[in-house]
């Protein structure tokens, strides 16, 4: 175990969100069992006052989850200078087998806090308040989730070895690696990137037809054909190098921190896609400003990506 | 998710910060003193991170020792032939040095014996070399000294000369031919160069043996290949790359300034339960504006979020205060006491002066460490603040 | 316009419960000028706050133009205050470090208007009550007349239709008691309507009063 400084800050944030969660997560169970907005009870009355106890505490999880994201990211890339072999974060990542999954769950789990808070809002917006069951039966869920990804955390810093040699993104994210990512080298890039653009493509239709659910399932597929289209195409261009396929070395300095531009309008534009088409589903209430966000952005992140291997073309006259 | 920042809103929990000045003034201190105190001790451990790492750039690629029964002995110079013809390496080069304790003052010394027509090993040793008229080695009653050093042996009246003692008890006098400052404080500072006759004859060493050998490589990508090779022919030697000690200062600083922040957090945490008590401690006066502020159609909403307000426009200012003293503190004063904690042997070493090393990442990972605490301190009593039943109040 | 139905108020006080208002109804209709007298602790502070919805009743049901205030969450009725009631309290209950401005704004912060309109609006009050003059000063530093009428401003910045006034002359003198007589009146002549709990005998006898009503011991006498 190393305690860097960044380390323990996010691990005593961990230990702030572990004990606010808590509370929350009771105070979800209590409500989702006992909930019963005809009644006067005194109960009934304390348990709409620590609704928005819940309310707060989830609002501050979120908002410094965002930040902290990067900074996690930021810290794994920090921790490759004392990593021998690390590169980038990703060889961070990788070192426990673990990695990958925190990851994902780091991201599913901004998503998913993300949409309590969509939800809340709506909620909060409606005389009856007519889903603060299902809002804090969602939460008790949410929890679990966020419970994994703190144990992950406390686990993967454990776990950290600086003695250990890890491997490079240049042996993970390439057809001779064992893990799943290798199986992405067995598609065609043709295909992955064709499929990219038809998910899209879809998207934009599906917004001008107003049809959430293929508007929802789009965004779902984009952003995973996104991800993997980075990866396996998209990227070599930004390092103008065929072998180089890593989706954490586009955040480092040396690309001008392009990934963080990348990420924040793909993420953005499938959250509200995705989250605000379930939103609206759930609630049947129609809300087409989250669907315009999502557009936008997903365009924006299009435009980029697209960018980079057409520039390339223009410059050098040949694909990569 | 829209959610515009409320001016008025802002404006009146500066207000109501100010109305309750006393105790806030308090809160503001404590809290200043800590990011204080945080800051100064990950400034100081930065710069002195920064510091080594310029150190172990100047350190030679591969350091040979050679080990017996367990314990580092001196290496046969006769070693040096057959290292040279190993393909990739570009220069050996024996060292005499060690340690030399200087009783009175209770300081140790670094002394390098150097012979100014061999090419040094690094090349801040070399620049020294350049500077000065190689005849100061020639002569064997000469030595250069860091600034350090001198400072040291003028506080003991030795201002142009010192006397060493020799393994066997004797007095060999050196006269101070000249004195180097160099860019790189922390290791030139108690630096003592002299001929590598002279340091024979203080260490007492036998003239066919040295310290340790060190290896330069033409490609530095080549040293794990050329590590593997030397182990082979020399399996008493031990190897040690610039990466192997850049790594280790590394860990090292980090441990200490981890365990400063392990004993900082255990502070923080108190200080945050003594600010969740005193935050619940609703005075009558606090009770009624809440009541009025019920009664005039606020949410309970709106008050959690005046309180937000507040406690991150307090936690802030205290952020920005407590950094900007850390940075005049450690960078305008070198951190005086402090930096003790950090320089272990700071008592056995010559000082220095700390570089600046500050990123926007290190104000990044203060803000992380302090102002979401002290929020977070607040949540529940200002929960429980807007709460409190309007009615209750009017009566 | 605003009605209650049997309603019943019980406070828990540690283990003991106290009951502050036994199966009470009550009907004003819009635009009337209400007097509820009674001792202290006689529950007509209660009734004043479930009208304005800042407590809940243990049972019954309180309506306002219809709506059921009693089902409201604190969201809908804080709204609901806002929009409709204006509250005049005992000692004015102004913030003494805010000026007299910064006091009259503060029910409108929470809605994050306008700047312009806020400066509209508080223009319009204290013109109304003559108080423009001293906008900037501190209320602490005002007299207390003038310290009445920010909290009256204050109270109808939002315009609202129910004005509930809760011993509004307990700390007052003769002649500023009747001053804000004078002012209940000008709101009776807007057409709002007006409820004040008050032991005060002034106002029992006032023309413009349609209505006492005796509240002892958590019931209405009639």
């Amino acid at each position: 175990m190393t305690l860097t400084p960044e380390i323990i800050a996010l691990l005593m944030l961990d230990a702030l969100f572990l004990f606010f969660s808590f509370i929350a997560f009771v105070i979800s169970v209590r409500i989702y069992l006992k909930w019963d907005s005809s009644s006067f009870s005194p109960l009934q009355y304390g348990l709409e006052k620590q609704s928005y106890l819940v309310g707060v505490v989830i609002k501050y999880i979120f908002f410094l989850k965002l930040p902290l994201f990067l900074f996690y990211v930021y810290t794994c890339d920090k921790l490759s200078n004392i990593i021998t072999g690390a590169m980038c974060a990703s060889g961070v990542v990788n070192s426990v087998d673990f990695g990958l999954y925190l990851m994902v769950f780091k991201i599913l789990n901004l998503y998913l806090f993300g949409f309590w808070l969509l939800l809340h809002q709506v909620d909060l917006k409606d005389e009856k308040q007519s889903f603060t069951k299902l809002k804090f039966l969602l939460f008790a869920i949410f929890f679990i989730f966020l419970l994994s990804e703190i144990i992950l955390e406390v686990s993967f810093f454990a776990s950290l070895n600086i003695s250990k040699i890890v491997s490079c993104c240049g042996t993970l994210f390439s057809a001779t690696s064992s893990s799943y990512i290798s199986l992405l080298f067995k598609i065609d890039s043709a295909v992955l990137v064709g499929l990219f653009y038809g998910c899209f493509v879809l998207m934009v239709v599906a917004y001008f037809l107003k049809n959430s659910p293929i508007f929802i399932v789009s965004n779902g597929l984009f952003l995973f054909f996104s991800i993997a289209s980075l990866i396996i195409f998209f990227s070599t261009y930004v390092y103008e190098l065929p072998t180089h396929n890593c989706p954490f070395c586009l955040l480092q300095k040396e690309y001008y921190g392009v990934g963080y531009v990348m990420y924040i309008s793909l993420f953005m534009g499938t959250f509200y896609g995705f989250c605000g088409g379930v939103l609206q589903r759930v609630s049947q209430i129609v809300m087409p400003h989250y669907a315009l966000i999502s557009i936008v952005s997903n365009t924006f992140y299009v435009a980029i990506v697209s960018l980079y291997p057409i520039v390339y073309r223009l410059h050098n006259g040949v694909w990569l | 998710m829209k959610s515009k920042i409320n001016i008025f809103l802002m404006e009146y929990a500066i207000n109501s910060l100010l109305r309750r000045g006393g105790k806030n003034i308090f809160i503001l201190l404590i809290f200043t003193l800590l990011v204080f105190l945080l800051s100064s001790a990950l400034f100081i451990s930065e710069s002195i991170k920064l510091e080594l790492n310029s150190v172990v750039k100047q350190l030679p690629q591969i350091t040979l020792q050679r080990f017996q029964a367990g314990r580092q002995v001196d290496v046969p110079t006769s070693r040096v032939d057959k290292l040279i013809l190993i393909e990739g390496i570009q220069s050996v080069v024996p060292r005499v040095w060690g340690y030399y304790y200087f009783k009175v003052a209770g300081v140790n010394f670094s002394v390098v014996g150097v012979d100014a027509f061999e090419e040094q090993y690094t090349k801040q040793l070399q620049d020294i070399i350049d500077k000065t008229d190689i005849s100061v080695f020639k002569q064997d009653n000469s030595m250069l000294v860091g600034s350090g050093v001198r400072r040291v042996l003028d506080e003991n009246y030795y201002k142009d000369f010192f006397n060493f003692v020799t393994h066997d008890g004797k007095w060999k006098r050196l006269n101070i031919a000249g004195v180097f400052n160099s860019d790189v404080s922390l290791e030139a500072n108690d630096m003592i160069l002299i001929s590598k006759k002279s340091a024979y004859e203080i260490f007492g060493m036998d003239k066919t043996m040295a310290t340790d050998i060190v290896v330069k490589v033409s490609n530095p990508t080549e040293i794990p290949m050329i590590v593997s090779k030397i182990n082979e022919l020399y399996p008493d030697m031990r190897t040690i790359t610039q990466d192997d000690i850049r790594v280790s200062y590394q860990n090292i600083f980090d441990y200490k300034s981890g365990f400063f922040l392990a004993l900082f957090v255990v502070c923080a945490f108190t200080f945050f339960i003594i600010i969740y008590d005193k935050a619940s401690g609703l005075s009558s006066e606090e009770k009624k504006e809440i009541g009025i502020l019920k009664a005039v159609g606020w949410r309970m909403d709106d008050i959690i979020k005046e309180k937000f307000y507040e406690s991150f426009i307090l936690s802030f200012c205290a952020f920005l205060l407590g950094l900007v003293l850390a940075l005049f503190f450690v960078y305008g004063l070198q951190a005086p006491l402090l930096r003790d904690v950090f320089i272990g042997y700071s008592q056995l070493k010559p000082p220095f002066n700390l570089p600046f090393n500050v990123d926007f990442a290190h104000m990044i990972l203060l803000f992380l460490l302090s102002v979401p605490v002290y929020i977070a301190s607040t949540i529940i009593p200002s929960w429980k603040a807007s709460t409190l039943d309007a009615d209750e109040v009017m009566r | 316009m605003i009605k209650l139905e049997k309603v019943t108020k019980v406070f828990a006080q540690g283990q003991n419960e106290v009951v502050a208002l036994k199966d009470i109804s009550l009907h004003v209709r819009g635009g009337e000028f209400v007097v509820l007298k009674g001792a202290s602790g006689s529950g007509k502070s209660t009734i004043l706050s479930l009208i304005a919805g800042l407590s809940k009743p243990t049972c019954g049901e309180i309506l306002v133009d219809g709506k059921s205030i009693s089902k409201l969450f604190d969201n809908f009725s804080a709204m609901f205050r806002r929009e409709n009631i204006g509250f005049i309290f005992q000692k004015y209950n102004l913030i003494p470090t805010l000026s007299v401005k910064e006091n009259i704004i503060v029910p409108l912060i929470p809605s994050n208007p306008d700047p312009k309109e806020i400066q509209i609006r508080a223009c319009e009050v204290m013109e109304k009550f003559s108080i423009a003059s001293k906008a900037d000063m501190l209320v602490k530093n005002l007299s207390g007349g003038e310290q009445q009428r920010v909290a009256i401003a204050r109270a109808l910045i939002n315009n609202p239709r129910i004005i509930i006034a809760d011993e509004p002359t307990a700390n007052l003198d003769s002649k500023l008691s009747l001053e804000l007589i004078e002012i209940l009146k000008k709101l009776k002549a807007e057409n709002r309507t007006i409820l004040v709990a008050t032991h005060d005998p002034l106002f029992f006898e006032l023309d413009c009063v349609d209505c006492v009503i005796e509240v002892k011991n958590g019931e209405i006498l009639k």
